[in-house]
């Protein structure tokens, strides 16, 4: 868990920094944080209104951004299954690319007992408060850290430290640099529709050679 | 209030997309090229993030060794790759662009 906060702090630093860059009031980069707990969400959404992007636009990218959460969902939905709506919903709201790769380890060893999600809420309630602080820390200092520290830099850290474990079949590979290469080139078009642009595309290509592997 | 409304959407996506299949549906009634398509979008959104963060970092395209952060990204991935956290990536990398910040007098 420790090397998970720390990982969680500069970034979560870095997205309160991001958010009254773009002009939010401290109250409305807060909220962001409160209710939408995704660094990456929250980054996106920022640089959108930043640009004064139409509000469909920043939900739209958001919502590209955040597709990952849908597969983490699919994932560990039927460990989950045994429980009640209250207990589904609330560590649903709870779930991050961090909480989740702890949950898959923890659930992926057999026989780890019946009270895993206590340690699912217990893990992920720690993360979601000291991201709040970290967040609301970057909201209040944000505008006194000067540019040459190059803070922004943590954030695309924070993203290397989990695409390089996302690639691990030639197929994710393929995925990820057709996705680079597209990302680079409709790098011109408007509202960071390069970054939904690439995606499909590289969702496409690794479901090309997924396929034509199986035949 | 458009930035309300935005930051309304965004936090309803993020919740509907998390809540998805573990409140709402189960994803065996979903086809399998779907669940085939969803294990592609984290290398997919990642890179399309990561590496325009590192080649043109102020918007327009940059090579070394005028682009440092391209430098400290590449060592950040090499210390990713070998020890498999967060901490590793922030650390080295940060230590990588500072350092080369500071030898080129860069760092006020």
């Amino acid at each position: 868990m420790a090397p998970v906060l720390l990982g969680t702090v500069p970034f979560g630093f870095a997205a309160g920094v991001a958010a009254v860059a773009a002009g939010m009031s401290a109250s409305q980069g807060i909220a962001l944080s409160v209710f939408s707990f995704s660094g990456i969400a929250q980054l996106i959404a920022s640089q959108l209104i930043a640009a004064h992007s139409p509000v469909i636009v920043t939900v739209a990218a958001a919502f590209v951004v955040s597709l990952r959460l849908l597969m983490y969902s699919a994932a560990i939905a039927p460990h989950l299954a045994h429980l009640d709506w209250r207990w589904r919903t609330g560590l649903a709201f709870l779930m991050t690319d961090q909480s989740f790769a702890s949950a898959a380890r923890r659930y992926g060893v057999s026989g780890g007992g019946a009270n895993r999600h206590w340690h699912f809420l217990g893990s992920a309630s720690t993360l979601y408060l000291s991201w709040q602080a970290a967040v609301a820390a970057g909201v209040v200092a944000g505008a006194r850290v000067p540019a040459s520290w190059s803070l922004d830099f943590a954030v695309v850290l924070t993203f290397i430290a989990l695409l390089v474990p996302a690639v691990r079949t030639r197929a994710e590979l393929a995925a990820a640099v057709v996705a680079s290469a597209i990302a680079l080139f409709a790098s011109g078009l408007p509202f960071r529709l390069a970054l939904v642009v690439a995606s499909i595309g590289g969702i496409g290509v690794g479901l090309a050679i997924e396929s034509r592997r199986r035949r | 209030m458009s930035t309300w409304i935005a930051i309304a959407g965004v936090a309803l996506s993020t919740f509907l997309l998390r809540a998805s299949f573990i409140v709402f549906v189960d994803p065996h009634r979903f086809p399998h090229w779907f669940r085939q398509a969803l294990k592609f979008v984290p290398p997919s959104v990642l890179a399309a993030i990561v590496v325009p963060g590192l080649v043109m970092p102020g918007g327009t395209l940059e090579l070394p060794p005028a682009n440092l952060r391209l430098v400290a990204g590449l060592v950040a991935m090499a210390a990713t790759f070998r020890v498999r956290n967060t901490v590793a990536a922030i650390a080295s990398g940060m230590a990588t662009l500072w350092a080369l910040q500071w030898a080129l007098g860069h760092l006020a």
